[in-house]
């Protein structure tokens, strides 16, 4: 039910922690341990974020297993509503695929209309509409503005 | 340079066309991302860094910190008018706030709010202009030593006063500290944590952090979890102007929530929410007024609203003086100071001292403009809120992408992006804290860096950290600071436990 789900997070997130914990450790051979004229070298400081990484998995690990985190705030009203998340989380990805390929205006056309779908949008076209507007519109401000380099698109539309 | 000295050649510079032009360009923006929800100022900052190649010094610190505190005006707007509050900062104001529009005194809500901040901002002001630069004298006498252990007093009070549970405090303070290893380490040159992957030689860039984090996160969450929210924009009925007896309502509030304010801000406790709080539990304790608290008390508009604003003024103390941010906006603001090679701390105020002070003069004349932008033109920011949501957060992810693409013109910052957006969504969900991560990754390195340095000077005898007395008294707070109140908790729970067994 809707507490052994979260339960279940919980203890998902937990083992992430101890996991990057011993991902800490594992890495750590592979730092040389050439301090310079300091006691301590650059694994100094990566040990002790392992350890306590690794403590605060464990314990967390534990109370996940034992009732479930302590003092959470209040979950959310609503439940997970998965295909909102999957198109945010498409969009996202698609964007990164093909950025490289049709270029800027394009792929964040796509992303715009993506994330405006998973807020329950049902207009594809006004947002593509819209997307490209506010694409181009970023487009200049950070090209122009904040002078960063941007792929331009193939298709030139600016 | 003495306080009113520098601060009269502050305004020499912070007066000049440019400067004023930058200061009302942050305000504006903070106002706008204040009235919008899904965006804060710490994701504003972030998003406008690329800016500090193009701006001087100056300008664009003027700026950042116009985003800063303009954005605790714009958020009264918000919590007034809308039933959702537009940042955290200013959930208390809503409160009464909201129950003020819907009985049709938003125009005294909005008032009361812009008007207190003024008051806040103004009287937080003048404290930081007369006890930042003795600070700042005391703060030289601070060697390596001193540095690591007020870094760790800083990491212990943002993980362990903030949110609910110190362990998922703590559980972001470690992944932000991880996260501040990854790359070429400044003392050695050696690279650590990078798996070969040539973009990680120079660590994650902060901004694709903040961004993933907040941004898309925020959208990540709102999107699945608050889809049937109905939002309401109240109507600005009758005047913007508050009654003699509104006013005579307000000024005790104003001046408690700025009493309230203003130490929170000091402290690395994570940003201006707890004094709001805090400020709106006593103007209910002491309200004698003719409204009831929940039925739309001007009361509990005016204090929180001025808490919130002496807190952001009083979070530049540490960042200017010692190097420290409070809040996850005050450490975006220090990589600001940092992508110009300027390192805040005690020395800014000699070998910086122009920037310092026309810094603050600015806030003195930033506050004047922000009363002017929201009282006048609330109705103005309230068509914000008319945006529909999937344009909105359509285009804050648009936005927020292009700034991590630009970067590199790489498609792993929009990789790593995206991946933070979903740690970030994790951590909303499950009710971990991401101040502590941000801080921690900022301040992480230099932790690093000053904890060698103070061994090479001791030769490796770690017992200075105890031995020097101002270390071992930030050491010995920042211990206390978790031990008690877990060993409180443990007491309560217990006694709890032993009352009602149903937990």
């Amino acid at each position: 039910m809707a507490s052994r789900e979260r339960n279940g997070a919980e203890i998902a997130i937990s083992a992430a922690v101890v996991a990057l914990a011993l991902f800490v450790f594992e890495q750590l051979s592979s730092i040389p341990a050439d301090g310079g004229y300091s006691a301590v070298g650059p694994r100094f400081a990566p040990m002790i974020v392992g350890v306590g990484l690794l403590a605060i998995g464990l314990l967390l690990l534990r109370q996940a297993l034992t009732g479930g985190w302590r003092d959470m705030a209040p979950a959310p009203d609503e439940p997970l509503h998965g295909p909102s998340f999957a198109w945010i989380a498409g969009g996202l990805a698609l964007q990164m695929a093909i950025i490289g390929v049709v270029g800027f205006t394009v792929a964040s056309t796509l992303l715009f209309a993506a994330v405006a779908r998973g807020f329950g949008s049902r207009r594809p076209l006004h947002d593509a509409i819209v997307g490209a507007i506010v694409a181009i519109a970023v487009f200049l401000f950070f090209t122009r503005v904040l002078g960063l380099s941007l792929p331009s698109s193939p298709i030139r539309i600016i | 340079m003495g306080g009113l000295e520098g601060l009269a050649h502050g305004f020499s510079i912070a007066i000049t066309a440019a400067n004023l032009l930058w200061a009302f360009v942050g305000c504006l923006l903070g106002t706008a991302v204040g009235v919008l929800p899904g965006v804060g100022p710490a994701v504003t900052i972030a998003l406008l860094l690329p800016l500090t190649t193009q701006l001087e010094p100056t300008s664009a610190l003027i700026m950042f910190c116009g985003v800063y505190y303009g954005a605790m005006y714009g958020g009264s707007t918000t919590s007034i008018l809308l039933n959702t509050p537009g940042e955290s900062a200013s959930i208390a104001t809503s409160l009464e706030g909201n129950a003020m529009a819907k009985r049709g005194r938003a125009g005294p809500a909005l008032a009361t709010a812009a008007i207190g901040s003024f008051v806040a901002g103004t009287i937080a002001t003048i404290l930081v202009t007369l006890v930042a630069p003795p600070i700042a004298e005391w703060g030289l006498s601070f060697g390596p030593a001193e540095k690591f252990s007020l870094i760790v007093l800083a990491f212990m009070t943002i993980s362990a006063v903030l949110g609910q549970s110190a362990l998922r405090g703590f559980a972001s303070l470690f992944f932000g500290l991880f996260l501040g290893l990854i790359g070429t380490d400044a003392m050695s040159g050696q690279i650590r944590f990078a798996m070969g992957i040539q973009e990680l030689y120079d660590g994650i860039d902060v901004v694709v952090v903040a961004v993933g984090l907040f941004a898309i996160g925020e959208t990540l969450f709102v999107a699945s979890h608050d889809r049937r929210a109905v939002e309401t924009v109240e109507r600005i009925k009758g005047s913007l102007w508050m009654s003699a007896e509104d006013f005579k309502r307000s000024v005790g509030p104003w001046l408690r929530g700025t009493a309230i304010g203003f130490p929170f801000g000091t402290m690395p406790a994570g940003g201006a929410e707890i004094p709001t709080f805090l400020s709106y539990a006593t103007e209910k304790r002491l309200n004698k007024g003719p409204d009831k608290f929940g039925e739309g008390a001007i009361e509990g508009v005016a204090g929180p609203e001025a808490a919130n604003n002496a807190s952001v003024t009083a979070a530049l103390i540490p960042l200017l003086t010692l190097g420290l941010p409070t809040s996850a906006t005050a450490a975006i603001i220090l990589t600001g100071f940092q992508q110009y090679g300027i390192q805040p701390g005690p020395l800014l105020f000699t070998t910086q001292a122009d920037l310092v002070w026309a810094l603050i003069a600015s806030l003195y004349i930033g506050n004047v403009m922000l009363l002017v932008l929201n009282l006048p033109m609330a109705g103005v920011w309230a068509r914000l809120l008319t945006i529909p949501r999937p344009m909105l957060y359509a285009g804050i992810v648009v936005f927020a992408t292009i700034s991590a693409y630009g970067m590199r013109n790489s498609w792993f910052d929009l990789f790593l992006l995206a991946f933070f957006g979903l740690v970030g969504y994790a951590m909303k969900r499950w009710d971990i804290p991401v101040a502590p991560c941000l801080v921690a990754m900022i301040l992480g390195p230099r932790a690093d860096t000053e904890l060698r340095r103070a061994l090479q000077i001791s030769q490796s005898d770690f017992s200075v950290f105890f031995t020097r007395p101002i270390s071992a008294a930030l050491l010995a707070i920042a211990l206390a600071l978790v031990v008690v109140p877990a060993a409180m908790r443990w007491r309560a729970s217990r006694r709890a436990r032993a009352n009602a067994p149903t937990a």
